[in-house]
């Protein structure tokens, strides 16, 4: 079996290989000199929103990690089983003196073995990256930096894998399982993200007056925020009241409503809770691709092939 | 484990496959002793994949079941190291070369007779280290048929694997077909719809029609049972009675019953004419009506 997986996936292997070379290249050597050059400004007390200058390509090609998960589902997942039911092929290997069982199994170890190791060697990557903006950077929860750094984006690779390997073994065929690999991937982490991330764990409430300022401490994660006027949340649009509408200047009106009993409340996930979000966000989505990968097996050895 | 009987390579006892509600074959019941070449004959749609997928271990059975070299086909090594089989339309692994699918073999397979499958696409001319894909569809099947037969299986099964060549590739491919079968104790099972194809590598025959076996016999015992009788048109019913009457057509003043004797014909007054395989399978397939059998029957009585 080893032998035949080698020549089955040895291209993208490769090309695999290629492509984390061209990323980790620049990576690491801006990412040195952007740590000297933090470790410099640190000592002096200078570090400013300046220290990236110069990098902008490099930090949008640490952006654009985002896509590395569906692009293994894409490529792996989807093809690893599902192109060779689309030939006809697995006639031709279930014939030979391999048991089914056993050929699924090594697929299978391929592919999350490949997934799990690229995830890991991107993402540790951008995480080391990163750990210079991300002192230059309000949160890290915030953007793309926890989608791309620490160990969500592994749990995104593995799921993707997954998904693309159960959409080849329902379709049956390589393209339609790409298409549906793309759009499940897209839609699962957009509800992961705008509906269940924030409420991981019961957030953190903050009351303070208007003429504090707005926005959740540095490096939380926005949950919502609130005008309250008396205890009572008011909701809709909020009409200026008279006394206050005539301030020249917008600290003098905070200032007034503060004296009306205008409040405002924050409710954030604060800035501790980040790595046990990236744990939290990495089981959700390790167990759904372990619920695919079932799915998928059950399928193939329950359907005749 | 089932086991057949001493001699007999493959057996279907009332085997049948479902798909939801329909039934893609049924009441499957046959024997083929070990060292025969079997043709695997029926109109499209009759079950001829179906049977051949249940009896390769792909699918399994939704009623009845089958022994293969004498073990029920399934997923194990035990088994698959006794048959060779070659899928409808021949799958190989297109960008790979001839030289990538034999080391394949090699790795897969407990049993694999390398200098055999070499010597043979040798014979053939065909050029190992070009890619499978670029070869005509006469060389891809010889691949695959050598990719099978270098397992040494017992029983091979072949889909029709002709279907989609042109004669002269079909003769080629018929021809290593029958150059292995001579060389030991291979069983073969070989579905095709070209009879005249069959007439030429099999000694016998399963005739499968609307997801039913009609008939499953030797090949001469098939040629020497089935007559066409040709006589005045008058009443049927003695023969009908004695024999299986397949297929009749009557005009004005003669009738001609196409029939499987199932004992001496006595009655003389009957014009008693020899069919071929292909006629005979036309009358099973309930294509007597239309124009090769109406060629069949001028043919007699000119």
């Amino acid at each position: 079996m080893t032998w035949l997986l080698w020549r089955q996936h040895r291209a993208q292997a490769a090309i695999a290989a290629i492509l984390l070379g061209a990323f980790a290249i620049p990576v690491l050597v801006t990412g040195s000199s952007l740590h000297a050059a933090f470790t410099a400004c640190r000592a002096s007390d200078r570090c400013g929103g300046d220290l990236l200058n110069g990098y902008e390509n490099v930090n949008t090609l640490v952006d654009l990690t985002i896509l590395v998960p569906a692009v293994i589902g894409l490529f792996w997942g989807a093809v690893i089983v599902g192109r060779e039911l689309e030939t006809g092929t697995v006639a031709l290997v279930w014939t030979q003196t391999v048991t089914k069982r056993r050929w699924l199994g090594s697929k299978l170890i391929t592919l999350f073995a490949a997934a799990l190791l690229s995830g890991a060697a991107v993402s540790g990557l951008v995480t080391w990256w990163s750990s210079t903006r991300n002192a230059t950077l309000e949160s890290r929860f915030g953007g793309l930096q926890f989608d791309i750094q620490g160990v969500a984006p592994v749990g995104y690779t593995i799921f993707a894998a997954a998904l693309g390997l159960a959409s080849g073994v329902i379709w049956r065929r390589a393209l339609p399982a790409m298409a549906t690999t793309v759009g499940g991937y897209i839609g699962v982490r957009m509800v992961v993200e705008l509906f269940l991330r924030p409420h991981y764990m019961a957030p953190v409430s903050t009351l303070s007056g208007l003429s504090k300022g707005f926005g959740p401490p540095t490096g939380s994660l926005n949950v919502g925020s609130d005008i309250l006027l008396h205890g009572r949340v008011l909701g809709g649009a909020i009409r200026m009241p008279e006394q206050c509408a005539s301030g020249s200047s917008r600290p003098a009106s905070d200032a007034c409503l503060d004296r009306l009993g205008y409040q405002l409340r924050q409710t954030y996930q604060p800035a501790g809770r980040y790595w046990t979000f990236q744990w939290i966000e990495f089981g959700i989505f390790a167990a759904l691709a372990v619920l695919l990968t079932v799915v998928a097996v059950v399928l193939l050895r329950r359907r005749d092939a | 484990m089932t086991t057949a009987p001493d001699g007999v390579a493959i057996a279907a006892d009332g085997l049948g496959k479902r798909y939801g509600s329909k039934w893609a074959l049924r009441d499957c019941t046959f024997a083929v002793p070990q060292g025969r070449v079997c043709g695997l004959v029926g109109a499209n749609g009759a079950g001829k994949t179906t049977l051949l997928r249940l009896l390769a271990g792909l699918s399994r059975p939704s009623a009845g079941h089958a022994a293969v070299s004498g073990q029920v086909p399934r997923d194990s090594a035990e088994f698959l190291g006794e048959i060779g089989y070659l899928a409808q339309d021949v799958p190989l692994y297109r960008r790979w070369s001839v030289e990538d699918h034999l080391r394949m073999g090699a790795h897969l397979n407990r049993r694999w007779d390398d200098p055999a499958a070499r010597d043979r696409l040798g014979t053939l001319r065909i050029p190992l280290d070009q890619r499978v894909g670029t070869l005509s569809g006469g060389q891809r099947a010889q691949v695959a048929l050598a990719l099978a037969l270098a397992k040494r299986p017992r029983v091979l099964m072949l889909d029709e694997p002709v279907a989609a060549l042109d004669p002269l590739a079909r003769r080629s491919f018929l021809s290593t077909l029958a150059e292995a079968v001579a060389d030991g104790e291979l069983t073969v099972i070989l579905s095709s719809h070209l009879v005249a194809d069959l007439e030429r590598v099999c000694d016998h025959l399963v005739v499968l029609a609307e997801s039913r076996t009609m008939l499953a016999a030797d090949l001469d015992s098939v040629l020497a049972e089935h007559r066409l009788l040709v006589g005045p048109r008058r009443d049927t019913s003695a023969i009908e009675r004695d024999h299986t009457v397949l297929h009749s057509e009557r005009t004005q003043r003669q009738v001609s019953l196409w029939v499987r004797l199932d004992g001496p014909l006595h009655d003389p007054n009957w014009q008693v004419e020899e069919l071929n395989l292909e006629e005979i399978m036309l009358a099973y397939l309930g294509l007597g009506a239309e124009q090769p059998a109406k060629a069949a029957r001028s043919e007699v009585s000119a």
